[in-house]
């Protein structure tokens, strides 16, 4: 058995989109013009054009690991994602899932992958939790009287055995989350794609999520993992690889990717009066080299993170911009560069953007 | 959190026997949920009564309280029975109807609610799922249609001279046509995000063309031979005839032929669409867009 539990190559998807769609597409991927079409009965029709969402990905996830797959909205996480699933046909590209190609023998990937998508809005509100996993174990082909065992295994395991007879929609987010979670560990499938498990959950549910995923790493499961959430990917993730604009633009161990700016220093704000004009200003300054900014809980308190090669050299211009137009500076640290800081020197963008 | 064994192969195995369980898992969850909305006893009981009323009440206020206007209808029609006449039209077309919305618009409920996708993930013969979702929907119109058979008998007294076992027939005979069209609906639906339109169609079609409340002989030539390509025409017919007169299976051996051939028409239709809907939802990712 090969030691690669996913491999994509060169894998590129594309889509066809109106040039005059009016979305932000293009901004995501690479829109290249095809077939124009001048007239149409009902109407002038925009000439299609193919929006390009993933182009050229190149993956190998090894067996028994957690991969994070990091990208800003719109990056081609998602298609990628979607592909090495089965619910879309690369347009040209290989993925293998467990051994299986993703195109020619999609049932034996179904099989071999568990997957999350869409959380809680992947079961059945009006169904029970037990009656949710009844059902996608038959779906499963997971014979009869090893399908009840299975399903008694993972409640008890989720648990939730005193609820499991209540219909879902009386669940928190948390308690969906795991009956998502226990229908993608239904068939045993050695290998799981958690698409934002975490999303939505309090923190408590969060850390109980993130423990029970190091489990599965433990049981020899191999784990993709996408998260909205920098310190859950840096703490759970054995490699990280970073997706913006359809390609695969750093892959490493998060050890690996801090290095890479290891050299480079973020001076992290805290400020009153944030506006609009700051961010030019800030940017200009000689040894800035990225910012992102963004409100934090309490009313119009920012925070702001500027990456520079020497702080010492920027700081006097940094406070001197802040100065005036009721701009106030509350607090001011200079730190160690986080995976978050590592994304946003590689994607020009929060995570979250 | 307990753990369990280190991972080796996955569970599940694909036999036919395992696919005839998926596909009844699919008939079971569909039925739980169905009952589960307490409206079910409305569309069963109610409504059945409720909807031909209209139509009765008006063919009542043009034949005269007393009957005296019914001769004409009579010519037409052969029958006298107009009460009944109404109400075997308008439950067909009310089935058909039926099957446009609920059938038609399974796959869509499933994708808004964000569950096809899941589905989809499994390894389950795809058609499964509509299949399975239109087993519910026939149960639930086979009572719907037998409660209300019962309904116009006894509040309306309604008399049903012909025959049980060949009005079942027929309804037998007829499901293919009905449940090929709204398959074949389904996968549009998936394709298009909007069902409204074309239900809206479709039944207006079946209402104005195929005899729903008055004979096909009153209709002009063209129409009439636009009613003979549409199915629900033959349907009507034929439940009226084994339903309402004594005619036996005479009367209904042409409908019963066409049908046959309506039904595997659709059939086939309905399921080489539902086939070009999921290729074309691999390529376009239609099946996770809401």
């Amino acid at each position: 058995m090969s030691d690669i539990a996913i491999q994509a190559h060169k894998l590129v998807k594309q889509f066809p989109a109106r040039a005059d769609s009016g979305n932000d597409k293009k901004s995501e991927g690479e829109a290249t013009s095809a077939k124009k079409r001048s007239f149409w009965p009902f109407g002038k029709r925009a000439p299609k054009s193919m929006f390009t969402a993933v182009n050229g990905v190149d993956l190998e996830i090894r067996r028994g690991e957690i991969f994070g797959l990091l990208g800003p909205n719109g990056a081609g996480k998602s298609t990628t994602i979607r592909m090495l699933c089965t619910l879309l046909e690369p347009t040209s590209g290989t993925a293998k899932v467990n051994g299986f190609d993703v195109v020619t023998q999609a049932n034996q990937v179904r099989r071999n992958l568990g997957t999350v998508l869409a959380g809680e809005r992947s079961i059945y509100w009006k169904l029970s939790g037990r009656e949710n996993l009844q059902y996608f174990a038959a779906l499963y082909h997971i014979p009869p009287t090893v399908a009840k065992k299975r399903v008694e295994e993972l409640i008890e395991r989720m648990e939730i055995k005193d609820r499991a007879n209540e219909l879902v929609e009386k669940y928190s987010t948390g308690m969906r989350q795991r009956i998502a979670i226990a229908k993608a560990l239904l068939a045993r499938p050695p290998i799981l794609l958690l698409d934002e498990p975490t999303l939505g959950l309090d923190p408590q549910a969060a850390r109980n999520l993130r423990e029970l995923i190091a489990q599965l790493k433990q049981e020899g499961h191999t784990i993709l993992l996408t998260t909205h959430y920098m310190e859950e990917a840096d703490q759970l993730s054995d490699r990280i690889g970073i997706i913006d604009t359809g390609k695969v633009i750093a892959l490493d161990t998060p050890e690996g990717l801090k290095r890479r700016i290891d050299q480079k220093e973020v001076i992290r704000l805290e400020l009153t009066g944030w506006h609009d004009d700051l961010n030019d200003k800030l940017k200009s300054i000689t040894g800035i080299e990225s910012l992102t900014s963004h409100q934090k809980g309490e009313a119009d308190l920012w925070e702001v993170n500027l990456q520079a090669q020497n702080s010492r050299h920027a700081l006097p211009r940094i406070v001197e911009s802040l100065s005036g137009n009721g701009t106030r500076l509350v607090n001011m640290n200079i730190v160690k560069p986080s995976l978050e800081d590592v994304f946003i020197h590689l994607t020009g963008k929060a995570l979250r953007d | 959190m307990r753990s369990e064994p280190i991972v080796s192969a996955p569970l599940g195995r694909s036999t036919s026997l395992n696919e005839m369980r998926a596909l009844a898992a699919v008939i079971r969850r569909e039925w739980t949920i169905f009952i589960r909305y307490p409206s079910w006893i409305i569309s069963l009981l109610i409504w059945p009564i409720i909807f031909p009323m209209g139509y009765i009440l008006t063919a009542r206020a043009l034949s005269g309280v007393d009957g005296s206007g019914l001769t004409q209808f009579q010519i037409n029609t052969g029958l006298t029975e107009y009460v009944g006449y109404m109400a075997v039209g308008t439950m067909i077309w009310m089935w058909q109807n039926v099957v446009l919305w609920n059938v038609g618009g399974a796959l869509r409920n499933e994708q808004m609610r964000g569950t096809l996708e899941s589905n989809w993930l499994s390894p389950t013969w795809r058609f499964a799922y509509l299949l399975g979702a239109s087993v519910p929907q026939l149960i639930s119109m086979l009572v719907m249609l037998l409660v209300s058979g019962l309904e116009y008998a006894f509040l309306f007294g309604v008399k049903f001279q012909g025959s049980l076992p060949l009005t079942l027939l027929v309804i037998l005979v007829s499901i293919p046509a009905v449940y090929g069209l709204g398959f074949a609906f389904a996968s549009l639906v998936i394709t298009m995000k909007e069902a409204n339109a074309f239900v809206f169609l479709v039944r207006g079609i079946v209402m104005v063309f195929c005899g729903v409340t008055y004979p096909l002989a009153i209709q002009p030539q063209w129409m009439q031979n636009v009613a003979a390509w549409l199915p629900q025409t033959y349907i009507i017919h034929a439940v009226r005839s084994a339903a309402l007169s004594t005619e036996g299976f005479q009367g209904i051996a042409h409908d019963l032929q066409m049908l046959v051939l309506f039904g595997a028409f659709w059939l086939a239709l309905g399921m080489a669409v539902f086939a070009w809907m999921e290729r074309r939802a691999r390529q376009t990712g239609a099946i996770g867009q809401y």
